[in-house]
C-alpha cells in the first residue's frame, strides 16, 4: 500500500503545473542517457512491464465483480470465494502498477526531459485528476478486499458489490486518461504544427484525438482477455502446487473459468482491432499504409501465428478437459477434424500476402506472388481462416458444455438439428464470401469481410439461445470430475498466459512503432540517436525481456498468494459440481 | 515442487524462445529516420528534381500512396503533363506547390481528401524539390532557386531525405559497349543476355526483329507504360531511372542493339 501511495506521489510531484514545465522545457536537455540499454530501451521496459500490470489490475476487477454477482444472485458461496481469491492477486499486482508507473515517469523525465515537459505543459490538468483517481482506486480497492468477509450479508453485501463496480468506474476512466496521452503522440489534433506553443493546445483536442476512443475499446477488451489468461496461469500453478483433491478441485474450475473469459473475450477482440485500425486510417493512410503493408507487414504474420498458437492451446484445453466429463466420449472423434481445421486455418492466416525476397528467388518462384501459396496470402483467404477457426472454437466449447448433459424438451431433437443449421448455414456464408472475394475488386472484397463476420456472429448468438433453452432441467449424464485433469493441461494454461503477454507486447510495438521517428506524429520530431524503429527481431528480444521480467514478478505474487492462504476445505468438491459448469 | 517449478520455468522460457526466434528469422526491416540533406542557395532545377525524387520515395513516403492506383492519383510520369490544367488560374508550379500544401483545397473526382499537408513532415526547400520533380514527370521544371525562401535553403534547413530513392549520378559516359552498358546499368539483374543475368524480366536477346526501337526506348524510360505478356507477376518492379542514369547517346546505343541493330 504504502508503495502505491508512493507511486502516486511521485506523478503528483511529476505532473507539473504548465509554467513550470514551460521553463523546464526550454532549459532541459533533449534527451539523457541509460547505461548498457540506452535511453530507448529503458523506455520501452518501464511502458512496457507497467502496461502489462496495468492491464492485469483493470482486467481482473471487471470479472471478479461479475463472479461476485453470480454469487449473490443466486451463484452460490463458491463463486464470492473464487471473486474474493481474483481479488487477492490485485492488492499485491497493485503495488507493482504503481513501482513501475513512478519508474516510467521517472524515465521519462530523466531520459526524456525536454518531451516530458513538452507532454506535461499540455496534459498537466488531466495528470492531477489521474493522480486523485489513483488515490481512489486503490482505496475503493483495499475497502474492497479488507472489507469482503465484513460486508457479506445483505445490503452490507450490495455495497460491497457497489464497491467492486466503483473500483471498476475508477480504474476505467484512469486508463481512459493514460490513453489520452499515448494516442496524442499517434494522432496528435489536425490544427497542431512544429511550431505550436504547448500552452496553447486545448486539453480537450488534445485528449479527444482521432484513436483515443478505439484505444479505449480495445484495451478495455484486452484487458479482459490478458487478465483471464493471467488468473488461468494462477490457477495453472496453484492446480500443480495443489495437496489436497478438493484444492486441486477448486483451482481446476478457476483455470477454466480464466480460460473461458480469456477466450470469450479474445473471439470479440478482433473486431475492437478492425474499428482501431479503420481510424487510424482515417487519420492518416500513410500511417495505416505503414502499418499494414511497409516495414511492419511481417509484423501480422508473427501475430497470426501467435493467434493461432492461442486458438490451438485454448481448444487443446478444453479436449482435455473433456476428458474428465462423463458423456464427453461421443464427441471425441470430432476433435481431430476440428484439430484439422485450426491447423489449416493457422497456416492460411500466417501466409504472408508479398514475399521480401531478391531478385534471383523471385525469378525462381516466377513472381511476387508464390504461384500457389500466393493465393492463401490474400485477404479473402485470411479472412475466412480466422472465421472458421473461431467458429470452430465455439464448437469446442459448445461439446465441452453439453458433454455431460441431455436435454430433456420435448423440441430437443429440433433444436439440436437448428444448432447444426446455424452452424453449416454459418460456414456457407464464410466460404462463399471467401471464394467470391477472389473475384472482385479489393473494395468490394473488403465490405465481404462485414458479411462473414455477421455470419459468424449471429451464428454464435443464435446457437448459445437456443442452447440455455434447451439445456433447462436437463439430465445429467455424471458429475464433471473437476480436480482430474493431467498436469499438462495447467502446463497449456501457461503457454496460454505467456502468448497473451508475449502479443500484448507486440501489439504494443505495432501501436507505437508506427510513429516511426517521431514523438508526436508529425508535430514532435525524435531526434534522439535512438530515434529509428527496430526490425522485428530485435523488437522481439525486446519484448521477450518485458515477458520474461514480469512473469518474474508475477511469479512472485503467486508465491505470495499461496503463502497468504492456510490450506481450507475448498468451496468446490472434488466429486460433485454439475453447477459449475 | 520444485520439478513442477522448474517445468514452469523451462515452459515460459521456451515459449519465449520460440517466438523470439520466428521473429529473428522472418525478413528484418527496419525503419531509418530519414538521412538530413543540403539543399544549396543556388541550386539548378534539375538538381532539385534529383532531390525531389529521393523525397517522393523517402521522407515524403508519396509512394505509399501514389501509384496504388486506388488511393490517389499515379503521378509518375504524368504530372508534368496534368498540372497547368488541373485549375484554373493556376499555373504548374503554383498547382502542385498548393497541392502539397493545401491538398483539401481541391481533390480530383474519384478521390477522397486524404492527403496531408506536407509542411508537417517537408521543409521549405524540399517542398519544392517535390514540386520540380513532379514537374519533370513529362513537363518542364520552372521551379528555381528563387522560390525557395532563404531561411529554408542551405545547411541549416531541417531538410530531410528518405533514404529511398534510386536516381544515380549516371554511368561513366565513356562507356559505349551496348554489353557493358546494359551490365553497368544492372539490366542483367532481371534480365538475360545469353547465358547472363537473371530470367526474371523478358530475356534481352530475343527482342531483336521482334520489337522496334521506339517500344523499346519507351519501355527503359517508362516501364509502367506496358507490360510484356507472361511477365504479369513482375509488372511495376522494373524502376524508372534509366533515363536519368544514361545519356541519350547510351540510351540509343542500348536501344538499337537490343532491337537489333548492330
Amino acid at each position: 500500500m504504502l508503495r502505491a501511495v508512493t507511486g502516486a506521489a511521485a506523478l503528483l510531484l511529476l505532473a507539473l503545473e504548465p509554467g513550470l514545465a514551460q521553463e523546464a522545457m526550454a532549459e532541459a536537455p533533449a534527451y539523457g542517457d541509460f547505461p548498457l540499454i540506452g535511453a530507448r530501451g529503458a523506455i520501452w521496459i518501464a511502458a512496457q512491464v507497467h502496461l502489462m500490470f496495468a492491464a492485469f489490475v483493470l482486467g481482473v476487477p471487471m470479472f471478479a465483480v461479475v463472479v461476485e454477482a453470480i454469487g449473490i444472485f443466486g451463484g452460490g458461496e463458491r463463486y464470492d470465494k473464487l471473486a474474493k481469491e481474483f481479488t487477492r492477486l490485485l492488492v499485491v499486482a497493485y503495488s507493482a502498477t504503481a513501482i513501475w508507473g513512478a519508474i516510467l515517469v521517472f524515465v521519462l523525465a530523466t531520459l526524456y526531459p525536454r518531451f516530458w515537459a513538452y507532454l506535461t505543459t499540455i496534459f498537466a490538468p488531466s495528470m492531477w485528476v489521474y493522480a486523485g483517481l489513483f488515490f481512489l482506486e486503490s482505496f475503493t480497492l483495499y475497502l474492497y478486499y479488507y472489507g469482503w468477509d465484513r460486508w457479506k450479508k445483505g445490503l452490507s453485501k450490495q455495497v460491497h458489490l457497489g464497491l467492486g463496480v466503483a473500483l471498476n468506474v475508477w480504474g476505467t476512466i484512469v486508463m481512459f486518461i493514460a490513453n489520452s496521452w499515448l494516442t496524442f503522440m499517434m494522432s496528435p489534433p489536425g490544427d497542431l504544427a512544429a511550431d505550436t506553443a504547448p500552452q496553447t493546445v486545448r486539453l480537450w483536442s488534445a485528449i479527444a484525438n482521432a484513436t483515443w476512443m478505439p484505444i479505449n475499446i480495445h484495451r478495455l477488451i484486452a484487458n479482459v482477455v490478458f487478465g483471464g489468461a493471467v488468473v488461468g496461469a494462477y490457477a495453472a500453478y496453484r492446480f500443480l502446487a495443489s495437496r489436497t483433491d478438493e484444492e486441486r478441485a477448486h483451482y481446476d474450475w478457476m483455470g477454466y473459468v480464466g480460460n473461458l473469459i480469456a477466450i470469450g473475450a479474445l473471439i470479440v477482440l478482433p473486431f475492437a482491432g478492425y474499428y482501431l485500425g479503420r481510424e487510424i486510417y482515417e487519420f492518416n493512410q500513410q500511417m495505416g499504409i505503414t502499418m499494414m503493408g511497409g516495414f511492419m507487414s511481417w509484423l501480422w504474420i508473427i501475430q497470426a501465428f501467435l493467434i493461432g498458437v492461442l486458438f490451438l492451446t485454448g481448444n487443446y484445453y478444453l479436449w482435455v478437459g473433456m476428458g474428465r466429463i462423463p458423456g464427453a466420449e461421443r464427441f471425441m472423434p470430432y476433435i481431430k477434424w476440428m484439430l484439422l481445421v485450426l491447423v489449416i486455418g493457422t497456416i492460411v492466416w500466417a501466409t504472408p500476402h508479398t514475399m521480401i525476397a531478391n531478385r534471383r528467388e523471385i525469378a525462381a518462384m516466377g513472381g511476387t506472388h508464390h504461384p500457389f501459396l500466393g493465393v492463401l496470402g490474400v485477404m479473402s483467404a485470411k479472412n475466412t481462416a480466422v472465421n472458421m477457426m473461431i467458429l470452430t472454437t465455439f464448437l469446442s466449447f459448445l461439446l465441452y458444455r453439453r458433454a455431460n448433459k441431455q436435454p430433456v424438451v420435448s423440441w430437443a431433437k429440433t433444436g439440436t438439428m437448428l444448432q447444426g443449421a446455424a452452424f453449416v448455414l454459418s460456414v456457407a456464408i464464410v466460404l462463399f464470401y471467401g471464394i467470391y472475394g477472389y473475384f472482385v475488386t479489393a473494395i468490394v472484397r473488403i465490405g465481404f469481410s462485414v458479411y462473414q463476420v455477421l455470419a459468424v456472429l449471429a451464428c454464435i448468438f443464435f446457437v448459445i439461445v437456443l442452447d440455455v433453452f434447451m439445456m433447462r432441467g436437463a439430465s445429467s449424464r455424471g458429475a464433471i470430475r473437476w480436480g482430474q485433469m493431467p498436469a499438462r493441461s495447467q502446463y497449456a494454461l501457461f503457454i496460454l498466459a505467456v502468448t497473451f503477454t508475449w502479443l500484448m507486447g507486440l501489439m504494443g510495438f505495432a501501436r507505437s512503432g508506427i510513429r516511426q521517428h517521431w514523438h508526436v506524429f508529425e508535430v514532435i520530431r525524435d531526434t534522439s540517436p535512438q530515434a529509428f524503429t527496430p526490425a522485428l527481431g530485435p523488437a522481439a528480444t525486446m519484448i521477450s525481456i518485458c515477458v520474461l521480467i514480469f512473469f518474474a514478478l508475477v511469479g512472485f505474487i503467486f508465491w505470495l498468494g499461496g503463502l497468504a492462504e492456510t490450506p481450507a476445505a475448498s468451496p468446490v468438491s472434488a466429486r460433485s459440481s454439475s453447477e459449475m459448469e | 515442487m520444485l520439478r513442477t517449478n522448474l517445468t514452469i520455468l523451462f515452459i515460459v522460457i521456451g515459449t519465449l524462445a520460440v517466438y523470439t526466434a520466428v521473429a529473428n528469422m522472418i525478413p528484418q526491416v527496419a525503419s531509418e529516420v530519414p538521412e538530413a540533406t543540403t539543399i544549396s542557395a543556388d541550386v539548378t532545377p534539375e538538381e532539385l528534381a534529383a532531390i525531389g525524387e529521393e523525397l517522393y520515395a523517402g521522407a515524403g513516403d508519396c509512394a505509399v500512396c501514389h501509384g496504388l492506383g486506388t488511393r490517389a492519383p499515379d503521378l509518375v510520369g504524368v504530372s508534368g503533363t496534368t498540372c497547368a490544367t488541373r485549375r484554373d488560374g493556376l499555373g504548374c508550379k503554383e498547382y502542385l506547390y498548393e497541392s502539397l500544401t493545401e491538398p483539401g483545397v481541391f481533390v480530383i473526382d474519384g478521390f477522397q481528401p486524404i492527403m496531408p499537408d506536407m509542411r508537417r513532415i517537408l521543409s521549405e526547400a524540399e517542398i519544392w524539390a517535390l514540386v520540380a520533380f513532379l514537374q519533370n514527370q513529362g513537363g518542364e521544371i520552372t521551379v528555381t532557386a528563387a522560390d525557395i525562401p532563404p531561411e529554408s535553403a542551405g545547411g541549416g534547413a531541417a531538410a530531410a531525405a528518405g533514404t529511398g530513392g534510386a536516381s544515380g549520378p549516371g554511368i561513366d559516359t565513356a562507356v559505349t559497349d551496348p554489353v557493358e552498358l546494359l551490365r553497368a546499368s544492372t539490366c542483367l539483374a532481371c534480365h538475360q543476355l545469353g547465358e547472363e543475368g537473371v530470367a526474371l524480366g523478358p530475356r534481352l536477346d530475343e527482342m531483336a526483329g521482334r520489337l522496334d526501337p521506339e517500344y523499346i526506348r519507351r519501355s527503359i524510360l517508362l516501364p509502367n507504360a506496358d507490360t510484356a505478356g507472361g511477365f504479369e507477376a513482375v509488372a511495376g518492379t522494373m524502376p524508372m531511372i534509366f533515363g536519368d542514369q544514361l545519356s541519350a547517346g547510351q540510351l540509343e546505343t542500348i536501344v538499337r542493339f537490343l532491337a537489333g541493330e548492330r
